[in-house]
């Protein structure tokens, strides 16, 4: 090929119409051929997508919106045929929409500026700070105790606001949050995480053997429901019965100066980078001895690396010195918007829904746990049928965790606005990662979040929701 | 004769100007001035949650939010990062131009490498950082562990630590607006005129000489508006530091825009979050209005 | 030649830096997109080399089948031509009134045009849900066709206004002298010579479309009606699972077509600017 250059390669050269050179051709010809690849491929699935005609006209119209599961199979069960038996029952069309869990916040608030938008939105935590927007789910809430008894203590304080009286949400799932840890791992130890103090035991061997423990203090779910939970069993809390902040405590003290020995003995720095998929993957790698997570770590090492899979096993939290008290890892809790076009169907649809939550649980892979307990009858023989897990009964304790040590965030109080904003704002694994990382005393963290959650609050009861 | 008279009235500069600006005000007096005035108001109001009404409550959201410790680190970093990643862009976009207007082997290949972080959309492309930064599996990591640089068990957490977290965000705050940056100076650079770059050879300044005291000062007015463009760029920029860390390790890399959305969308403070995100206004007009007074006057005609 | 030599030696020495470290990151999302689940996340391994089940198309196979990836990449590419096509038509008369019509008050609302942009959209676009709820277009394309233009006319009214200015206006004046309206001049002499400043436009306001999400992320919901950049973040991570080896395929797959397009009019840009009429 012929070189096109002038003389000399200064700039501001004259540029003639001898451009279109074989050089041009060709790319002009790279380009074009690209596009039609381009076309080609994406022709099938943009002609494809959902198919909105339906078989006969049904009079009503119901919106939902809920995070994208991350087990893809619910979503498949739940948006292919659970809604459409229920939309077919009901003379509906169920139209399920889905977002990212970290969307969620924004979406809302769009739809709430709109006035506009889905008649049941899913939130992955209660949102009490959108209690003014919502209907009262009393009816909802009633409905299904009658069929279905009591729901859990969790989901009651995790959606009933006592000041108000009001129930701002509606809850249909929680998920417990299991330990997670190495069976042979901790087996060459001859320690079983039981007790934090065992954790913190075995932490430098663990360490020393390349597998440290990890339990995150950063900006995202997981470590704001571990650091949480960790406090508890030491006696910390950040409200008492009364939603009164009482987090300066010998209790808290105690967790954040154990949290920094186990950092120091037992866990290396990513814990202070971690996003929520960090932690799984590195147990999923083969890396971490120890982690708290939902199931989605055993879940996804069941499909990637089965060898690894049957080495993880789960226990509850350990125990501290209060005890051994756990969070939910997440929480689903559907709301009506004030300005819901369908209000009577949404609420038959999600009172249809928890009354019989068989398929949700198992779609869920035993994900999702039932708010009311007797939704799902004969729970702890399902899960010990599990057709994948080695041992067989390896999510048997779920049961156990899910009935006697899962409690609310903001326990012994209510979930909150003011509990809301906080567990938004990441302050507890702030809280816990400054002392980890030296750059406070744990005596000045306590007394300054203390005085930082306090303001929250207040503001929050001048509002009069707290 | 109504024909003529017509004609002549679209022949009026005062009639034609209103006219042909109209549709463009038009358009952005309705979906920037209007939600700006209801920013305002939001912001001396208590709304929560999404709320486009509440009580008013003057200006203590913003004596509110300028007391709050991790408002003024999000406001010290919006400048430090913005200042950084355009010095750092205006100096790479300057010689980078410079050397791509001229004809050379491989041209139009690294023409196309280096346009490629334009082309991402920014959401996609610091997902590609997340992975180049994450935890465990960083490949920059690996290559520095391969080489014994760092230390095999606690290599540096790029997102983090506080520092590292700065450096990498500065980082791809200067990477996404490289190629943009460049393009602005090579349309600067292509538009001088022949003439000047003939005077120039006469005048024997080659080389060295012609840089300095011609191309710069031609460019000066171009590379200023593409600074000013890279500023507004950066500091209203949310998704770099909303994809990579959240504004963490503890509000450390917090920058202004992030902290007004996790303050009033995901805390459900609106009228705070309101607040914040509108103190970067009147600074930034004033840089605004600065710069462009400086790039007229330093035009060459 | 060896003084052409050395100057493409030193060419290269320059550019190559930049353009390594401005490419690498695509070269790494090519990598990991060619990966399969068990070598990517096993830390054993070189991620620079292919393990146990790489090369894989499987990335790539999983974003076409079982996401409406297609199908967001066209609402993508349709919100970005008609947003160009608006902007185009508004800012281009707007550009040229500013440029050549108007005196001192052009000059001021020139600023002002810009001033817009100082605004961070992470709070405007919730009294804009409301606008777009109220107009009926909400979870529909057509949303983001009407907001987008908000922030793209006044960038190319700039641009353009700009690019006006630089045209000698000998050759309008011509025009009027033989008879031409002043409409008819705008039109017929100089549109057709501000092609390589049209296409400048086109670039950038293709750009900043593809670009934007947080007004997509409120906006629309509804899976077939995303754009590329909410739709990855719907359906490719999930909870605390991402989907790496796709995440990177699909930021890739638009990436490098646009990355062709942009430098192939470039070459035209830059040809208007050095080899315009007006020499």
């Amino acid at each position: 090929m012929a070189d096109v250059y002038d003389v000399d390669g200064s700039i501001g050269e004259e540029v003639t119409d001898t451009r279109t050179t074989r050089r041009e051709l060709l790319r002009r010809g790279a380009v074009g051929s690209i596009v039609v690849v381009y076309g080609g491929a994406t022709a099938k699935s943009a002609v494809g997508g959902a198919p909105r005609f339906r078989n006969r006209e049904l009079k009503e119209t119901l919106r939902i919106i809920q995070w994208s599961h991350f087990v893809p199979a619910y979503d498949k069960w739940f948006d292919n045929v659970y809604v459409k038996r229920w939309g077919a029952a009901n003379d509906t069309e169920v139209i399920v929409d889905h977002i990212n869990v970290n969307d969620i916040p924004a979406r809302a608030a769009a739809e709430v500026a709109a006035q506009s938008g889905h008649d049941i939105f899913f939130f992955l935590s209660p949102p009490a700070a959108y209690e003014d927007q919502v209907i009262d789910h009393k009816e909802i809430v009633q409905a299904v105790t009658r069929k279905r008894g009591k729901m859990g203590e969790l989901a009651f304080r995790s959606t009933y606001n006592p000041r108000t009286k009001k129930y701002f949400a509606f809850s249909d799932n929680y998920v417990p949050d299991p330990a997670n840890y190495r069976a042979d791992l901790w087996g060459e130890v001859g320690i079983k995480p039981t007790s934090w103090d065992n954790v913190l035991r075995a932490a430098p061997k663990l360490k020393a053997m390349g597998n440290p423990i990890g339990i995150g203090m950063s900006n995202e779910l997981d470590s704001n429901m571990a650091m949480m939970a960790l406090m508890m069993c030491f006696g910390g809390f950040i409200q008492n019965d009364k939603n009164r902040v009482v987090l300066n405590s010998k209790g808290t003290r105690e967790a954040l100066k154990f949290a920094k020995a186990l950092f120091e003995q037992g866990m290396s720095n990513e814990i202070f980078a971690w996003t929520p998929a960090s932690n799984n993957q590195a147990m999923v790698a083969g890396r971490l001895s120890f982690a708290m997570n939902a199931i989605s770590i055993t879940r996804t090492a069941e499909l990637v690396n089965p060898d690894l899979a049957n080495k993880i096993e789960l226990l509850p939290i350990p125990s501290g010195p209060n005890g051994r008290i756990g969070l939910e890892h997440v929480m689903g809790c559907y709301v009506i918007w004030k300005f819901a076009k369908n209000k009577r169907l949404a609420k038959k649809f999600l009172v249809d829904l928890e009354t019989k939550y068989i398929g949700a649980f198992e779609n869920s892979k035993f994900y999702n746990f039932p708010s009311w307990p007797n939704s799902v009858p004969n729970i702890n023989r399902r899960l010990e049928r599990d057709p994948v897990a080695k041992p067989a009964a390896k999510y048997k304790v779920l049961g156990e965790i899910a009935s006697k040590y899962t409690k609310n965030v903001g326990y012994p109080g209510t979930s909150n606005a003011g509990i809301d904003e906080m567990f938004s704002k990441f302050l507890i694994p702030q809280m816990f990662a400054e002392v980890a990382q030296g750059k406070r005393t744990p005596d000045d963290a306590a007394r300054t979040y203390d005085r930082q959650i306090r303001e929250i609050f207040q503001k929050w009861r001048d509002l009069g929701k707290v | 004769m109504p024909q003529r008279r017509r004609r002549n009235l679209l022949e009026e500069r005062r009639f034609l100007a209103p006219a042909l600006i109209a549709p463009a005000v038009i358009f952005v007096g309705l979906l920037v001035g209007a939600p700006l005035i209801l920013s305002v108001y939001l912001s001396l109001t208590n709304a929560t949650a999404g709320s486009l009404t509440g009580d008013f409550v003057g200006f203590d959201n913003y004596a509110s939010q300028w007391s709050d410790p991790n408002f003024r680190t999000a406001f010290r970093n919006t400048i430090a990062f913005t200042l950084l990643a355009n010095a750092i862009v205006v100096l790479g976009a300057s010689v980078l131009a410079h050397f791509l207007v001229r004809e050379f082997r491989g041209k139009w290949l690294m023409r196309f490498l280096v346009l490629l972080p334009w082309a991402a959309p920014v959401a996609l492309s610091t997902i590609g950082f997340l992975w180049i930064f994450d935890s465990l599996f960083s490949v920059v990591n690996w290559t520095l562990k391969e080489l014994s640089l760092v230390d095999q068990f606690n290599p540096p957490q790029w997102l983090g630590e506080p520092n590292k977290a700065l450096a990498a965000i500065t980082t791809v705050h200067a990477w996404r607006l490289l190629p943009f940056a460049t393009v602005i100076m090579i349309a600067g650079l292509a538009s001088i005129p022949k003439e000047v770059d003939d005077a120039a050879k006469v005048d024997g300044a080659t080389g060295l000489k012609k840089l300095w005291f011609v191309t710069l000062p031609l460019q000066l007015p171009i590379a200023t508006i593409a600074v000013l463009f890279g500023i507004v760029f950066t500091a209203t920029d949310m998704a770099v530091v909303y994809i990579l860390t959240r504004g963490g390790p503890f509000n450390s890399t917090q920058m202004l825009p992030m902290w007004a959305f996790q303050t009033g969308i995901q805390g459900g403070s609106l009228g705070e979050g309101a607040a914040v995100a509108l103190f970067l206004l009147p600074v930034l007009a004033i840089v605004t209005v600065l710069m462009l007074l400086f790039a007229r006057r330093v035009e060459v005609t | 030649m060896p003084l052409r030599r050395r100057d493409n030696l030193l060419t290269w020495l320059v550019v190559g830096p930049f353009a390594i470290v401005l490419a690498f990151p695509f070269y790494w999302m090519l990598q990991t997109s060619l990966k399969s689940e068990l070598d990517l996340y096993n830390t054993e391994n070189n991620p620079f080399a292919f393990g146990e089940g790489s090369p894989t198309l499987d990335n790539y196979r999983f974003l076409f089948g079982e996401t409406q990836y297609g199908h967001w990449l066209l609402n993508t590419v349709l919100v970005g031509l008609v947003v160009v096509a608006i902007t185009l038509a508004v800012s281009l008369p707007a550009g040229y009134a500013l440029a050549r019509l108007s005196g001192r008050w052009g000059q001021t609302l020139g600023v002002g045009l810009f001033l817009v942009y100082l605004v961070p959209p992470t709070l405007l676009f919730l009294p804009l849900s409301r606008v777009v709820a109220e107009v009926g277009l909400q979870d529909r394309l057509a949303a983001l066709i009407l907001v987008y233009p908000g922030f793209t006319i006044p960038f190319a009214t700039w641009l353009l206004m700009g690019f006006f200015k630089s045209i000698p206006r000998e050759l309008e004046d011509a025009a009027l002298v033989d008879g031409a309206s002043r409409l008819r001049t705008l039109f017929w002499i100089v549109f057709p010579i501000s092609l390589p400043g049209i296409l400048t436009v086109v670039i950038f306001t293709f750009s900043l479309c593809m670009n934007e999400f947080i007004y997509a992320i409120a906006f629309i919901t509804s899976s077939d009606s995303k754009v590329v950049s909410t739709g990855i973040y719907t359906e490719l991570i999930r909870g605390d699972v991402f989907y790496w080896g796709a995440l990177m395929a699909a930021t890739l797959i638009p990436a490098i077509p646009l990355a062709l397009l942009y430098n192939t009019f470039l070459d035209r840009f830059i040809a208007g600017f050095t080899g315009g009429a007006f020499r």
